[in-house]
């Protein structure tokens, strides 16, 4: 019997408990966690910012893609790297990975902020609409920088039935039927993106710094109603971003860029013209524009993007803003080779927007619509040739002075086709000529995406 | 009254007589018929029934026998029982090492013990004194051509570093596919990154190695079994004088195989007409002094200038053999073992302290290991025994760079032949007179060096509740604890421009295990016997990691971390995962005849989604002893058949992570303050990848079982592999880890032992097993048919309906001999093209072999002993990644190989070699003209042995004597013109990228001296 007795005991220690299954990872949370509290939420919210600052995105190659696309005989892809290179030559592979990622990144962006817009009921009631502002903010600026470079131009008509780019709204949490999205159309996705900004403007606060207030989404508005060529609502978005007040012109140029620190090694600190900027430091954020437009003497490579003496020509010989270029290739200052100094060393911020672009973008809509809300186009196109180019005042003021001077005062920061687009300005390359809304000037669907979505997601035009 | 007492007398004398002529007393010794010492502790027992005794210390005996007609039957655990007629008074026996193809060795099976004769599964046996003391680290490279279907092939000839095991091909195309390997009852971790769990265990210490290779033999092991599953039992010891012995080795390493390369006449030769030719192609004529600005030819004529150093290349002043430097030419293996053995009926014991010191053949290369053990059994009553297993060791390694990296010794061949070593001063050359880094330089400026502790042990407990009813509780623990240090010198190409660059990662790993089961044997009527196991275990694994690192060292004498003027980075990050599991097995045996096996094990682990956390995995086997029914009894030469066959469904859970079920968020930095992100998609469907496999096979015996053999054949087809499926990028992710492919393992294996000739001084035996697999992918993920994977270097690709990693790219198709031009075929097959772009796509290699075999013979002949083995591989193509480097005719600076001597020169010439061009790339891409054939058959080692006689030992009061030397891949017979067909390049080995050779250390080739002393 006591034998028995030993078995039946024995046999409970084979009788386990199967909660000891139940283990959780350390460096890792599972999702149900994240959007509990006020204080995850907004950890999240800068986890957007830490995705928006990726490389893929505001951290350079969205900019440098626009650059290289609008290259226009101005500057050349002298590097190594396929990638940029097929987008420099306008023959871009449909498996292009920086393409790809920029892709995959802007919309892993779009889920995170869904994330935080479906969780803003945790957050104190007292910063619930800044935190989901910027969300808006965040969203919105992602669906405009996707629509810009993977759909064809507005300026190209037939927006209501031109592919625009899939409009996701809600966070992923599994992969059903739901998540084959189609793309809508290019006025859709317009439609949205004006939505997301002008709700973010009213649920932000004024103020300056790194993360995103009114006037940034005032700003990233007048851009949008530019591009739909909108120019009364460019011109008021611009007026109240430049009215919301926080920065100033910088003076010298410099300084609007990371080039106005002394040495690399500067404290980083934010750029006062910044009204939106991304932040590197030494142990976060990515900077693609100096790694491929700056040159080893200055922690890049040698120098993959080389600006062209026509893009030099362009300015008056004492413009101050000349004066930025410098010469060198990897260590060397004594090549020839022009590069932009805008992009010269890595830290503080790369700049995304700066009070300098509303002034120009007023002046152009109002002299466009023969108003002057705000101040004449004379007053705001002397503000940057004065302070920044350091020539004397403009006594009299058309559309080509103040297009010209925000090309020159917006160089290699991203605009380059953007305005080119909406401008209907065909771009050269070499011999070739390509038209304002050229399918080669169009971004491809990345493959994996057609593959991934069943072919839910159509390709553009030109890659099929 | 007088007559009755003389009647009684004789009575009593004839009863004397009679009780003398009963009572005989038989005495002998008994020794082991290989050394001809004395056995301790052998039964002695007469057959049919109780009386018996047991030799004593040195092996005598005496035992008294009723009759002379009677039968003595001696044996021992490790000996080959055998049988003697009590006709003498003096029997002196010779016992035999039990082989291991023995059909009455008792294997292991998980969670128990198995008369071979009895097994209905596939399982090989190698006994761990069939590779003693061959001197390689791991014990993976010691079984390599031992067992039949296990694959082993050492990625390069590193030492200690990784070893690939596979046993019946490859199942899973992202998981792991290598074999569970479980010491002692405790499945050991898998170890961390550049950690290799399996270098830590002295084999020596190893009684048998036990691979299931089947799924009736695997399943008990559940979820972690798909892979095959190796059980190590160390060594235990016997009642009796304590045996010591003590073994040391002394030898050299060199490698196996040499790649030659152009002398420095020859390389001008080539770089100049290379140029000529590349300015050809522009319409300039350098030879022309007018011309020669500019031209190719001046560019190399200066470049050949300045990388000459301070020779001049013209007069061939420096001839460099770069390849030379690469390798050690005093590389070393020494090894010292100390093992005692011995106890009382009650306490057995076995301790053991080894030390091993082995350089590699590359400079820098090192790998020493310090080991203990001490495994203890007690009896504590009759119903009660105890014990412990306890393994400590401390490996060192000084490893060298991946084979990618300009670090690595080898890629010094890199190097033209006309730059010296040294400049006058006699410092080392570096970049820019040497075209590349001078890996040289690492020797003398950078350190790095590598220190594991482990701790692998377990106690049990063996408790008989009732009769045949017995309950078994095991505790297990297995703690790793390495530290790697780090540093490069600002000379070194990681450490230059910043100072100087240090490291320091630190990892440990607790892994915790206990198994509690019953086992309940009965025969019932003498014919029904049933044996029944149930049991639960738990295991659980949590690893850590901790790292640093730092740059800007004030001198290289301070390259410690706290030296560092920067600490650049530091990290540190826990993971952990567990399994519980509950397994039954019962085993029927009627009559000796009918053998039916069940199995079934529910796993669950926290690797696994929530939805699917738990798993079956059952089995069934039979087996029909054929050799046991009558009409095959007495049929003469027939000795054993059985047929037996076998089912069932084994799990893969390891290499996809412990979380990948999870929809997670991890941390992420921005303007220096934390914030999170999403990391991954959940599956909560997530779970092992699962194999159904099905064998049949048979086992014989022929005349009397002195020639044995096993013949399967088995289908393997794996379902639910792991696999990273895109998803829609829009929902933010970009893919999901899935349970979607499948894949399909077919082969035959063979293997037969004969003892070909058993006299009294001379034997010889053979063993021979042979292999053949077919892997097949069956489905990716459901949508795509091909994964290619021409990459510039390599081809592997995946296809469904092709084994994994299959070569697929452009087929090379010689030279045209008008012009020089490489060809290549375009996708008809027919057509060739000198344009790269323009080539069709081809299977044009497989890395996975067809055939895999070995081939052991072991002769002796009184005190002498001679073993070799022969292991071969068969069917598999190796991609040299490094040909467009080394074998491009000068595109570039570094040297090439000899087959370029035979470059096309002249309209005509035909040669599979195109024009030398230099920088305008002939051939270069990846193709099948770096595909070679891998196959070869290996001389994998040979031990010649000699024990000292009997007279000798005693005199030097030695239990045992023997001395010998021992070999290692002394001699390989391959087409394969690299260094070593034997190659799966460190940088890239992976489930597909698999026989990629890529500036890949030849094996090592070792001769080493041993003595081997008994007290």
């Amino acid at each position: 019997m006591r034998s028995y007795l030993i078995i039946a005991a024995l046999s409970l220690t084979i009788i386990s408990c199967g909660k000891k299954l139940d283990i959780l990872p350390q460096q890792n949370v599972e999702e149900s966690v994240v959007l509990s509290t006020d204080e995850s939420v907004k950890k999240v919210l800068n986890g957007a910012y830490e995705a928006l600052s990726s490389t893929d995105l505001y951290g350079g190659n969205m900019l440098m893609y626009s650059e290289l696309l609008g290259a226009n005989g101005e500057l050349r892809w002298a590097g190594t790297f396929n990638q940029p290179r097929e987008v420099y030559n306008k023959a871009m592979l449909t498996t292009n990975s920086f393409i790809t990622a920029s892709w995959l990144s802007a919309y892993n962006v779009i889920n995170i902020c869904n994330n935080i817009l479906s969780a803003t009921d945790v957050v104190v009631a007292a910063d619930r609409d800044r935190v989901k502002g910027e969300a808006l903010f965040i969203r919105g600026a992602m669906y405009f920088e996707l629509v810009k470079l993977f759909a064809r131009p507005y300026s190209a008509g037939n927006v209501g039935s031109n592919p625009g780019v899939p409009i996701i709204l809600t966070p992923t949490r599994s992969i059903g039927e739901a998540n084959y999205v189609a793309r809508s159309s290019v006025q859709a996705t317009y439609d949205q993106i004006i939505k997301d900004l002008t709700d973010a403007e009213g649920l932000l606060p004024t103020g300056s710094g790194t993360r995103a207030q009114k006037a940034a989404a005032a700003a990233m508005l007048s851009r949008v109603y530019l591009q739909t060529a909108n120019y009364a609502g460019a011109r008021d978005a611009a007026n109240r971003g430049i009215g919301y007040g926080g920065f100033t012109l910088t003076q010298p140029y410099a300084k609007a860029f990371n080039s106005g620190r002394t040495a690399a090694a500067d404290p980083a600190s934010t750029l006062p013209e910044g009204v939106f900027q991304v932040v590197v430091t030494a142990q976060d954020g990515g900077n693609s524009m100096h790694t491929y437009w700056s040159i080893t003497l200055y922690g890049a490579r040698s120098g993959d993007v080389a600006i062209e003496q026509k893009h030099l020509d362009l300015y008056a010989a004492n413009d101050a803003r000349r004066a930025l270029f410098y010469t060198g290739t990897g260590n060397s200052l004594t090549n020839a080779t022009i590069r932009t100094g805008k992009w010269k060393f890595i830290y503080s911020s790369l700049s995304i927007i700066r009070l300098a672009e509303l002034y120009l973008t007023r002046a152009e809509a109002n002299l466009r619509l023969g108003t002057s809300v705000g101040a004449t186009p004379l007053e705001d196109i002397n503000q940057t040739r004065v302070k920044h180019g350091g020539l004397t005042p403009l006594l009299t003021v058309d559309l080509n002075a103040i297009l010209l001077e925000r090309k020159l005062e917006l160089a290699h920061e991203g605009h380059s086709i953007h305005d080119a687009k909406r401008l209907k300005q065909s771009i050269a390359l070499g011999a070739e000529t390509f038209a304002f809304d050229a399918n080669q000037l169009v971004l491809p669907i990345p493959q994996r995406e057609i593959n991934a979505s069943k072919n839910v997601i159509v390709q553009n035009e030109g890659y099929q | 009254m007088r007559h009755s007492k003389l009647l009684f007398l004789a009575a009593i004398l004839f009863c004397c007589q009679l009780a003398w002529s009963q009572a005989k007393t038989i005495t002998g010794k008994v020794s082991d018929a290989k050394t001809g010492t004395g056995i301790s502790g052998v039964s002695v027992l007469l057959k049919g029934s109780r009386t018996g005794t047991v030799t004593n210390a040195d092996g005598t005996y005496s035992l008294s026998v009723p009759s002379p007609s009677s039968i003595l039957i001696f044996s021992s655990v490790g000996f080959e029982t055998v049988e003697y007629d009590a006709g003498s008074s003096l029997i002196n026996v010779s016992m035999v090492a039990e082989s291991s193809k023995s059909l009455d060795e008792v294997v292991v099976v998980g969670f128990g013990t198995k008369i071979k004769r009895d097994v209905t599964g596939n399982i090989a046996r190698v006994k761990g004194s069939e590779i003693a003391n061959t001197p390689v680290p791991q014990f993976t490279q010691a079984l390599q051509g031992r067992a039949a279907g296990v694959f082993v092939e050492a990625n390069n000839g590193k030492v200690g570093e990784g070893v690939k095991v596979r046993i019946r091909g490859a199942g899973s195309l992202s998981a792991s596919n290598s074999p569970l390997y479980v010491v002692d009852g405790i499945p050991i971790a898998e170890g961390g990154v550049g950690i290799n769990p399996l270098a830590d265990i002295n084999f020596n210490d190893v009684e048998t190695f036990d691979i299931l290779k089947d799924a009736s033999a695997a399943a008990i092991y559940g979820s972690r079994a798909a892979n095959g599953v190796v059980l190590i039992t160390t060594k235990k010891g016997k009642s009796g004088k304590t045996a010591v012995n003590v073994n040391a080795q002394y030898g050299s390493n060199k490698p196996t195989g040499h790649r030659e390369f152009l002398n420095a006449a020859q390389y001008v030769e080539l770089l100049r007409e290379a140029a000529i030719n590349s300015d050809i192609i522009d319409g300039i004529d350098p030879l022309d002094p007018d011309q020669y600005e500019d031209s190719w030819l001046e560019y190399v004529e200066n470049k050949m200038t300045s990388i000459s150093g301070w020779s001049d290349w013209r007069n061939l002043e420096t001839n460099t053999n770069w390849e030379r430097q690469a390798y050690n030419n005093s590389a070393r293996t020494k090894i010292i073992d100390i093992s005692a053995q011995g106890g009382s009926e009650k306490t057995k014991f076995y301790a053991s302290g080894s030390y091993s010191d082995q350089d590699g053949i590359l400079i820098g290369n090192k790998f020493q290991r310090m080991s203990g053990r001490l495994n203890l059994e007690h009896d504590a009553s009759d119903r009660l025994k105890i014990g412990m297993n306890m393994g400590l060791s401390r490996t060192y390694a000084n490893r060298v760079a991946a084979d990618n990296g300009f670090q690595t010794p080898l890629q010094l061949v890199a190097l033209a032949p006309i730059t010296p070593v040294r400049d006058l001063d006699g410092n080392l050359y570096d970049d820019p007179v040497t075209t590349y880094y001078n890996g040289l330089v690492e020797l003398e400026s950078v350190r790095r060096s590598s220190i594991a502790f482990r701790n692998l042990g377990n106690i049990f407990l063996n408790y008989k509740l009732i009769k045949n009813l017995y309950f078994r509780t095991e505790f297990g623990l297995d703690i790793q604890n390495q530290t790697d240090d780090y540093y490069a010198g600002p000379a070194s190409l990681t450490g230059s421009g910043i100072n100087g660059y240090g490291s320091s990662d630190w990892y440990k790993s607790v892994n915790y295990n206990t198994n509690n089961y019953f086992n309940y044997h009965t025969t019932l009527q003498q014919i029904h016997d049933i044996d029944a196991t149930l049991g639960m275990s738990y295991q659980k694994y949590s690893s850590e990691n901790v790292s640093v690192a730092g740059q800007d060292f004030p001198t290289d004498d301070l390259s410690r971390l706290a030296s560092a003027g920067q600490i650049t980075s530091g990290s540190s990050s826990v993971t952990e995962s567990a399994f519980l599991s509950y397994f039954l097995r019962t085993n029927y045996k009627y009559n000796n005849k009918y053998l039916l096996s069940l199995s079934g094990r529910i796993d669950g682990s926290s690797r696994f989604g929530r939805l699917s956390r738990y798993g079956f995995f059952p089995s069934a086997s039979v087996g029909w002893v054929i050799s046991e029914e009558d009409f095959l009894a007495g049929a003469g030469a027939i000795s054993f058949l059985k047929l037996r066959a076998s089912w069932g469904i084994t799990g893969n859970a390891e290499g996809f992570g412990n979380f990948a079920q999870l929809g997670l968020w991890g941390s992420a930095k921005y303007n220096a303050t934390s914030g999170l992100v999403p990391t991954q998609l959940a599956n909560p469907d997530l779970k092992w990848e699962k194999s159904e496999q099905t064998d049949i096979g048979i086992d014989f015996g022929l005349f009397n079982n002195r020639l044995t053999g096993e013949i399967d054949y088995y289908v393997r087809n794996t379902r639910d592999l792991i696999y990273n499926v895109p998803v829609p990028g829009t929902s933010g992710f970009a893919n999901q880890t899935v349970n979607v492919g499948s894949m399909q393992n077919k082969g035959v294996e063979f293997v037969l032992n004969s003892s070909n000739i058993n006299a009294r001084d001379f034997k010889w035996n053979t063993s021979f097993n042979l292999a053949y697999n077919k892997n097949k992918i069956t489905k990716l993920d459901g949508t795509q048919t091909l994964i290619p994977g021409n990459d510039g270097r390599y081809l592997n690709s995946l296809m469904v309906g092709q084994a994994i990693g299959i070569f697929y790219g452009p087929k090379y198709a010689g030279v045209d001999p008008l012009t020089g031009d490489a060809l290549w075929f375009e996708s008809d097959g027919k057509t060739t093209t000198n344009e790269y772009n323009s080539a069709g796509n081809f299977i044009v290699g497989n890395p996975n072999p067809d055939w895999i075999g070995g081939l052991t013979n072991t002769l002796s002949y009184k005190g002498i002993e001679l073993s070799f083995l022969f292991q071969g591989v068969f069917g598999n193509q190796i991609q040299n990644g490094a040909g467009a480097f080394m074998s491009t005719g000068a595109d570039w600076w570094d040297n090439q190989t000899i087959d370029q001597l035979q470059r096309w020169r002249n309209p005509g010439d035909i040669t599979n070699v195109p024009q030398a061009r230099f920088n305008y790339s002939n051939g270069t891409g990846a193709s099948s003209r770096y595909t070679e054939n891998g196959s070869y058959v290996r001389l994998k080692t040979v031990t010649l042995g000699y024990y000292l006689p009997a007279t000798v030992i005693k005199k030097l009061k030695l239990s045992s004597a023997r001395v010998y030397i021992s070999g290692v891949n002394l001699a390989t017979f391959t087409k394969y013109t690299g260094w070593d067909p034997e190659v799966n390049t460190d940088y890239r080995a992976s489930n597909r990228n698999q026989g990629g050779d890529f500036y890949a250390a030849p094996q090592i080739r070792s001769v080493t001296f041993g003595l081997n002393l008994g007290f």
